[in-house]
């Protein structure tokens, strides 16, 4: 029992926003879109929700098993949440959440005790209570983001899709709402897939992560199998921060200066010219060499505030810049000082063998 | 009442980024009293010469009486047909594009830059029993030009404008969003159109029909040729004014230019209400 999208395809004049796209989210799942803006995240999202549709005739759209690729939007019962709310201004939240019970047709449509009834569960569910008769333009950010999911559950969708649903409120609100819709979505169990450009929300939120570059999906996985096993430099650079050492690939080993470090797969690559993949906070600082294992580098920066400190680094032997990640004891203990020399060690290099530009 | 204390806030406030609260309503106030309330009160000052049973006499005659009916029936019904047509041609100018649309677009201003006695004058023509179009009404049975239903095509013509104009920019800026949250949510299209597309449009469509309405009461210039102006039948009340005025009764002139001002002050009141109650979602004071 799925979710699935099949061979879709959409094009905006001679801008491709979705190529060949196949994407299966498993029942009650909750699934990100993670992409940069152009990636094709929202149109893919639009396609399910059938407000946009696709170009060619191989694609279809299927919800659990059934085919709903001609349905119009107003009939697929997926449950849509705008980025920018899209809320009617002429009605209060309660009328906001009944609207879509409202709107059925006589012989569906539920009695105005059971809509009160309804509405009301939505509105506890979704702590909006007190604010029932409020207009959505006496509402904050948030309180907003909440009616707009409210109403579009409302409607007991089959498939609930959120574009960018943290998008528009301030980073605080944004940590809260991130909290409360995993919650929610412990709750009631719903199919969800959420839009965002945001790598630390995918991670934390979603179950899976899909990347999207240039409409098409690079990879797909859990937070941890697409965090550890990036399949792509694109997708490593996208979900962090990342420093890049030009070396040569020999045996296992990568040469990067005068220094080898081991490297988990070379993609069959022997001795060739490689580009090594390293996360900042997977880089080691000593005052001493370490034989073999180390390289030497000058400090051209520290920053030690917050829970992380961040250091800017220049290779002594080409002058290539690089940036370090050390905890708050490392960086205690270490006590780094700009224009010191230091030997910097490797950890979790990695080698992609296709391409190395990002 | 917030927005009202919020303005009242506002103009307390003396550290603006923009000063001049008092230069701008002494300006304001100087404005509305040489252009607007001055010549009202001339008005009412002129009529209070007559006796009380003179007044009641002018005021309440026959004539009058069926002049007050046409005046602002016809112009009610004009608006009216204008809200509903007018909506339709600002629908097509913001959601179509066609061949023409810019020529479309600026002939729906026409009404208001053509003298209206021109107007008049082409109506009553087009519109008569040997017209282009009355010809084609005349065997139906249906006569327009020297009818009241003539004077009801002279108050459309002019009014158009008002309705499309007002509408126009408010639907242009409506967020699709919106109708792609209710399709989403299971509505129609015509319940779209119904529950959310109409409520967002209508305090523009209120003022449009206020403008409308208001601009038909006081025409007088496309009337004149388009009616016959038999008393009782087809004179409306600004024709009846001029008649008084042709006969030197200029009190009396004046008593009836007073009651069509407190009627229409009074109806463009309610409107306004009305278009306050239906605006009254648009308050913004966070909680």
């Amino acid at each position: 029992m799925s979710v699935e999208v099949k061979n879709i395809t959409k094009k905006f004049g001679d801008f491709t926003a979705l190529d060949q796209v196949n994407l299966k989210v498993e029942s009650g799942e909750l699934v990100a879109l993670l992409g940069p803006s152009g990636s094709g995240k929202t149109t893919l999202l639009r396609v399910i929700a059938g407000l946009e549709f696709p170009d060619s005739g191989a694609a279809q759209v299927l919800f659990y098993g059934e085919d709903v690729t001609a349905i119009p939007a107003s009939q697929r019962k997926a449950g849509f949440a705008f980025q920018h709310y899209a809320l009617f201004r002429h009605l209060n939240v309660f009328e906001n959440i009944a609207f879509g019970l409202r709107v059925r047709p006589k012989a569906t449509r539920p009695g105005e005790e059971q809509i009160r009834a309804r509405v009301g569960e939505l509105l506890k569910l979704n702590q909006l209570e007190p604010l029932a008769k409020r207009f959505p333009s006496q509402l904050s950010g948030g309180q907003r983001q909440r009616v707009a999911l409210a109403r579009a559950l409302a409607v007991e969708p089959k498939v609930l899709l959120l574009d960018e649903p943290f998008g528009a409120v301030d980073a605080k609100v944004r940590k809260e709402l991130r909290r409360w819709l995993r919650k929610l979505h412990e709750e009631i169990h719903i199919t969800t897939l959420f839009v965002t450009h945001d790598q630390e929300e995918a991670l934390e939120v979603a179950d899976r992560v899909a990347i999207l570059r240039d409409g098409r999906i690079e990879q797909i996985g859990t937070p941890e199998e697409i965090y550890d096993n990036p399949a792509s430099p694109f997708v490593y650079d996208f979900l962090g921060n990342v420093n890049l050492f030009s070396g040569r690939v020999r045996e296992g080993t990568v040469i990067i200066g005068e220094t080898e470090f081991a490297v988990e797969e070379t993609a069959g690559e022997t001795d060739t010219d490689a580009v090594a993949f390293v996360r900042p906070h997977d880089i080691r600082i000593t005052r001493e060499a370490n034989g073999q294992k180390t390289f030497p580098a000058r400090i051209l920066r520290c920053n030690g505030a917050g829970p992380l400190a961040n250091l800017e680094l220049e290779r002594l032997d080409n002058g290539g810049l690089f940036a370090a990640q050390l905890s708050k004891e490392e960086f205690q203990q270490l006590q780094p000082k700009a224009g010191e020399q230091v030997f910097v060690e490797l950890k979790n290099v990695k080698i992609f063998s296709e391409d190395f530009s990002i | 009442m917030p927005l009202g204390n919020n303005s009242i806030c506002m103009a307390k406030k003396q550290n603006r980024v923009l000063p001049g609260f008092r230069w701008t309503l002494g300006y304001t106030l100087l404005y509305l009293s040489l252009i607007v309330l001055i010549p009202l009160a001339a008005t009412f000052v002129k009529s209070s010469e007559l006796t009380w049973a003179e007044f009641s006499h002018t005021v309440f005659s026959p004539p009058a009486l069926a002049a007050y009916r046409l005046s602002f029936g016809a112009s009610f019904f004009a608006a009216v047909v204008n809200a509903v047509f007018g909506f339709i041609v600002a629908w097509v100018l913001v959601r179509y594009d066609f061949f023409g649309k810019r020529i479309v677009d600026a002939l729906v201003d026409l009404p208001f830059a053509l003298p209206t006695a021109v107007a008049g004058i082409t109506l009553a023509t087009l519109y008569a029993p040997n017209g282009w179009i009355g010809a084609w009404l005349a065997p139906l049975g249906i006569k327009v030009s020297y009818t009241q239903l003539g004077i009801f095509i002279a108050l459309t013509f002019i009014g158009l404008p008002f309705i499309v104009r007002t509408v126009q920019p408010v639907l242009a800026d409506l967020d699709s969003e919106l109708e792609e949250a209710a399709t989403s949510l299971g509505a129609n299209r015509w319940q779209t159109f119904w529950r959310v597309i109409l409520p967002m449009l209508s305090p523009a469509l209120l003022t449009g029909f206020a403008l409308a309405f208001a601009r038909a009461l006081g025409e007088y210039g496309s009337v004149v040729f388009i009616s016959s102006n038999i008393p009782m039948k087809t004179q409306i009340v600004p024709l009846l004014i001029m008649s008084e005025l042709d006969g030197f009764q200029y009190a009396k002139a004046t008593a009836l230019a007073v009651v069509m001002l407190v009627i229409s002050f009074l109806l463009l009141l309610a409107v306004n209400l009305l278009q306050w109650w239906s605006n009254r979602y648009n308050t913004t004071n966070l909680a």
